[in-house]
């Protein structure tokens, strides 16, 4: 067949591939390879379509034949990029370039791909050596750059030894003074030989570049360059400089970013200043610089404003001066100027938490009037209670006085909703923040009776407060908390969907639903919405891997260096991301309750759990969110709101992570060895430390007192329960374990029959003989099961049953979560016992039968928790479970709120509550049915 | 009062605060990544002393001959900040930005017909509407504002570079497109 011929028959493959149809790809591609059986294109293409139809072993199979040729053409690299990119074969694709490269030095195109590709490994240092290959060959000065910020990021990566850092940044400092144009031609090359001389500290050479003009004219314009510029003269300790430089600009360009005028007050009073004239000289002197600015810039600008009342807080945090009298006159002119303004409280939030020597201030705060008739007055109001509260001292945060603060914010949230009338739907209502004060006050009471009234009655006026608001965001985060609170996980998914949290924000906000979600998880009875909702959050994480590095290659072709180290931050703090595995836990809490519990889950989950474990991981939830207007002194809103008053950090991922690691290990018949041979895929890198640490095994086992205490109780008694449990049945999982070989060979066995081709280089003869293996050594002795798993199910039925009519909804789903949790661990650790011949060979029949005990225990608590789980729910749907909380609500808000709005909502409330409680309960029952044998 | 800085990659994790908003979309991170390893000079945040995002614009520079110029793709402030000129702020940074760093002739945006408020923001910074573009946005679901909810005003502000203002004219409002030809 002609070339051309051949290249028409290929292009349908193409559009198949682009349009997602890999099925009809690989038949396209079968057709044509009984032509042509040696084509690595159509091979290539095939490999891809495969892949991308999760058909993994089949497609290795040809991706190894085509890498095995050595490619060059184009067609067939760009077919393999994608496939061994789909595989996570990042070292594979950086060979499979290099040697095309090799074998073609004059391509430009194969450097520049062999680059890239080192790039998205992160192989530093081949990745310099490609760029200055490329620089002699091609002489183009973007390979130098390429190969000076390929030795900056070496230096800078975790796996580079300490020694080498240095090396690597004066070997790129040589490379760009070196550079036949110099690095000011423009931004970003400018920006990239700063940093370098701020890593070596070359102070000398960074200041002649900077106090160029062409170096204060990028400066002047570039953001990242004055940021590194900044960050230079501050290293070397030019305050006073940079307090000139400020001054200048603040005085002649009327410039008012805050940095300016930071650089004043560091220069002033820096951090550890000591006193004296000539300290009370300087701020004195900054003092009336300032008070020029508010001068001139009256009500229009809250620069000058807002620089006085720091410096007159750091002079009396310094023991500059001693009375406040300074500060309390800065306090009230800002407070007059900007007191109406929304940001007033967040500005002078650092500076007001404690009233001491503030009396002044703390009056005039109270003093504001509480009648309005504009906006204007009302935020001053608002800012005046939000103040107020911030610095309530303990004696005042009393139920007495909590309660009166609460009526008075919600009648003048009433009283200010007409000011908001005329305003568009889109916009938010001036009166929102007094409804979010009295959300924060109705918590408070709660925490302060422990009475559910109160947060019921939060929940009706913030309710309300969003039907008025329909943007109003900040009260549906407090309702989510609440709902979870409460026991009411679908309201709380109401509002979650409402607030239509997309992209990068399920990795920053998704806690707020799926924190502790197995909780709430209704999967025993073949309800996923939360697991559907983990899985659908999760989509950022592949889209990370798949997009960023992609943005990497790009900034590097437009040289754009300034955001290289940017985005492999992004990329490294999203990849690694805590929640990411908060939620993977998560689902797989939920997972196990509702697929069958076997080799295939066990398998999967642990080569996963394993991979996490060895992360670093970084913490993005965003709590910030919150509106907390609780008093300084007292736990913020986000925690008084954290279900079971414990947040998940890393310390509760370890545990639970070392809990499902060591059941699933115990329970599988893959050990390293074997994981090692049937992975696919490039291994985590190793960080300069990991490499010295501790052999999983042994850290598995370590026990961590701070990691617990992110635990609640009953979780830390799982905790125990889990490792009592994987401690007495070790000895036993390790003697009946198939040996390697043998789960080798059966696992090539399985890939043969899937896809006709051997897995390579496994031997596959052991099956022959090795089959039903017989031991050298006698099993070990039998033990009885401990004494904490006898009694651990009786235990936890006593907690459930004494926490009845006494703890929260929430507080007994988690007990009975939990519960439920124990057994189905008990289930997973006991699977390969179930087969009898495999006891019967390892005369493990007395330890199978002490399983019996253990196993009944555990039906029998989950029964009958099950059964108290679906009573409680039926009392939820009686008229006595709400008439307290409806009769309270319309005490507090008829007639602005309607008894029939107020009846509904506490219907619904306990509605959720009903549902929720049957569902788990007649989940549990049905698990422990499932396993009852 | 404010820190003028560069957007970074990373601010993704922290701007909840600006971004639950019905007026601000939250794009794929591609979308921040692909202006920021091009323009990265024009994606700017504002933050609080106390290091909280407080607002940011993100633009980009395109077009070819006289039609080269600056388009403001997003521009937002978190609703406690807003009434402080910090979008004025923003604004006339990415107009300096825009004309001495790209030589622009104009800087140029797209604003829901029904979003009164920036539009009136942007007028007074000196852009006027050059067209109306018909259904240019999704619906937003967020009333009866009909047509003024889909449709988008183009505006336009000319700069050093379009001495003689061949970039804006008067009438705008009442000339009408469609999205096809825009896009
Ligand atoms: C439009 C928006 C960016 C304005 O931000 P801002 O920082 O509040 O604006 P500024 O303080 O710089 O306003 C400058 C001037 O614009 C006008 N203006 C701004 N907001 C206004 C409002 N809500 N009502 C009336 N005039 C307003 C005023 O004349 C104001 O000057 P003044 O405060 O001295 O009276 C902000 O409202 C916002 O983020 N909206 C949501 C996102 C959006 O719509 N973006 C635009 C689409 S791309």
């Amino acid at each position: 067949m002609s070339a051309g011929a051949l290249e028409r028959q290929i292009r349908p493959i193409y559009d198949a591939l682009d349009t997602g149809s890999n099925k009809s790809a690989i038949v396209a591609c079968n057709k044509l390879l009984k032509k042509n059986p040696k084509n690595e294109l159509i091979k290539a293409l095939k490999a891809l379509a495969l892949v991308r139809s999760q058909k993994v072993e089949e497609s290795l199979v040809l991706c190894d034949e085509v890498l095995e040729s050595k490619p060059t053409n184009e067609g067939v690299l760009t077919a393999m990029m994608h496939v061994l990119r789909g595989l996570g074969r990042h070292n594979d694709l950086v060979t499979m370039f290099e040697e095309a490269f090799k074998k073609q030095p004059s391509n430009e195109d194969l450097g520049i791909q062999t680059f890239l590709a080192n790039v998205r490994a992160g192989n530093w240092k081949s990745a310099h050596l490609t760029a200055t290959r490329m620089y002699k060959q091609f002489q183009e000065e973007r390979y130098l750059y390429w190969s000076i910020i390929s030795a900056v990021l070496q230096a800078r990566d975790p796996t580079t030894p300490d020694n080498m850092r240095s090396i690597l940044f004066k070997l790129a400092h040589r490379l760009i003074t070196g550079s036949p144009t110099p690095s000011y031609v423009n931004a970003e090359r400018f920006h990239l030989h700063l940093s370098i001389l701020r890593e070596l500290e070359l102070w000398e050479e960074a200041d002649k570049l900077l106090d160029s003009d062409v170096g204060k004219n990028i400066c002047s314009t570039s953001l990242v360059c004055n940021e590194v510029r900044r960050e230079i003269w501050h290293r070397q300790g030019r305050r006073q400089q940079e307090a000139e430089r400020a001054e200048k600009l603040i005085v002649e360009k009327k410039d008012r970013n805050w940095l300016e005028f930071l650089a004043i007050l560091d220069a002033t009073l820096p951090a550890g200043a000591s006193t004296g004239a000539e300290v009370e000289a300087q701020v004195s002197r900054a003092r009336e610089l300032f008070e020029n600015v508010v001068k001139e810039d009256g009500a229009k600008d809250r620069s000058g404003h807002l620089a006085l009342v720091d410096l007159e807080h750091r002079a009396r945090t310094h023991g500059v001066t001693t009375d406040s009298a300074r500060l309390t006159t800065s306090l009230k002119k800002y407070f007059e100027h900007f007191g109406s303004k929304a940001c007033c409280f967040e500005d002078l939030k650092a500076y007001t938490g404690d009233r001491n020597g503030l009396e002044d201030f703390i009056t005039v705060l109270d003093s504001v009037p509480d009648t309005f008739t504009n906006s204007a007055q009302l935020l001053t109001l608002i800012n005046s209670y939000k103040l107020l509260r911030l610095s309530l001292p303990e004696s005042e945060i009393t139920f007495e006085s909590e309660l009166k603060r609460v009526a008075n914010y919600t009648k003048h949230y009433f009283e200010a909703l007409p000011l908001g009338d005329d305003l568009p739907a889109t916009e938010l209502q001036p009166a929102d923040d007094l409804m979010l004060l009295a959300g924060n006050a109705y918590i408070s009471l709660w925490k302060l009776t422990n009475d559910e009234t109160h947060i019921f009655n939060a929940v009706h006026l913030l309710e309300f407060g969003v039907t008025k608001s329909k943007h109003c965001f900040l009260a549906r985060l407090i309702l989510i908390r609440i709902y979870r609170l409460l026991g009411s996980p679908s309201s709380a998914l109401e509002h979650y969907r409402i607030m239509q949290i997309k992209q990068v924000q399920h990795d920053t906000l998704s806690h707020l639903l799926l924190s502790r979600a197995s909780t709430f998880s209704l999967a025993s009875t073949g309800d996923l919405t939360l697991s559907s909702e983990c899985q659908e959050a999760t989509q950022i994480y592949l889209s990370n891997s798949q997009e960023t590095g992609e943005f990497v290659s790009r900034a590097f072709n437009v040289e754009k260096y300034s955001q290289i180290p940017e985005f492999l931050l992004f990329e490294d703090w999203l990849d690694n991301s805590l929640q990411r595995d908060l939620m993977k836990i998560e689902h797989l809490r939920m997972r196990l309750t509702h697929e069958p519990i076997n080799s295939d889950i066990i398998d999967m989950e642990l080569i996963e759990l394993k991979f996490i474990f060895d992360r670093n991981h970084y913490d993005n939830r965003d709590f910030a969110i919150f509106p907390d207007y609780q008093p300084k002194i007292q736990p913020s809103l986000h925690e008084q709101t954290t279900l079971f008053g414990k947040s998940e950090g890393t310390g509760w991922l370890m545990t639970f992570l070392k809990l499902y690691i060591r059941a699933f290990q115990q329970a599988s018949d893959l050990d390293d060895t074997v994981e090692e041979k049937l992975l696919i895929g490039d291994r985590p890198k190793q960080t300069a430390n990991q490499g010295k640490r501790a052999p999983l095994k042994e850290r598995l086992l370590e026990k961590n007192e701070e990691h617990l205490t992110e635990l609640t109780a009953d979780e830390k008694k799982l905790f125990e329960y889990a490792t009592c449990l994987a401690d007495w049945l070790e000895p036993y999982h390790d003697y009946t374990r198939p040996p390697p070989a043998v789960v080798l060979a059966e696992a090539a066995r399985q890939t043969e029959l899937k896809t006709g081709h051997p897995l390579k280089g496994i031997d596959t003869s052991p099956l022959n003989g090795l089959n039903g293996h017989k031991k050298d050594e006698e099993p070990p002795a039998i033990q009885d099961p401990p004494e904490l798993l006898t009694t651990f199910f009786a235990d936890i039925q006593e907690r459930f049953k004494d926490a009845l009519g006494r703890a929260s909804v929430t507080e007994l789903l988690h007990i009975a979560t939990l519960a439920q949790e124990a057994f189905l661990l008990f289930v997973t650790e006991t699977v390969r016992f179930k087969v009898s011949s495999v006891v019967k060979l390892n005369k493990l029949g007395a330890l199978v039968a002490s399983f019996k005990d253990v196993r009944a225990a555990g039906v029998s608590a989950l029964k009958e928790i099950s059964s108290e789980l679906v009573k409680q729910s039926e009392y939820y749907g009686t008229t006595e479970s709400r008439q307290s909380f409806v009769d309270s609500g319309s005490k507090a808000f008829e007639p602005k709120i309607d008894h029939d709005v107020v009846f509904t909502q506490t219907k619904k409330i306990n509605d959720s509550r009903r549902k929720v409680l049957e569902g788990v309960g007649k989940g549990i029952a049905r698990l422990a049915t499932t396993y009852a044998t | 009062m404010s820190i003028t800085r560069p957007f970074k990659a990373t601010d993704m994790f922290k701007f909840n605060n600006i971004n639950l908003d019905v007026w601000t979309e939250t794009y794929g991170i591609g979308f921040y990544l692909s202006y920021l390893s091009r323009w990265p000079d024009m994606c700017v945040v504002e933050e609080s002393p106390s290091g909280q995002l407080m607002g940011y614009v993100i633009a980009k520079s395109e077009g070819s001959g006289t039609d080269w110029h600056g388009h403001i793709t997003a521009l937002t402030i978190s609703p406690p900040y807003r009434r402080l000129s910090l979008a004025s702020r923003l604004c006339s940074f990415l107009a300096l930005i825009s004309s001495s760093t790209y030589k622009n002739f104009y800087i140029d945006l797209y604003v829901r017909c029904a979003n009164t408020i920036a539009i009136g923001f942007y007028e007074r910074e000196g852009y006027s509407v050059y067209r109306r573009v018909r259904e240019y946005y999704g619906s937003l679901g967020v009333g009866r504002g009909g047509r003024d909810e889909e449709d988008a005003f183009d505006m336009r502000m000319p700069l050093q570079r379009d001495r003689e203002r061949r970039s804006v004219r008067p009438g705008g409002r009442d000339i009408v497109v469609s999205a096809e030809e825009v896009s």
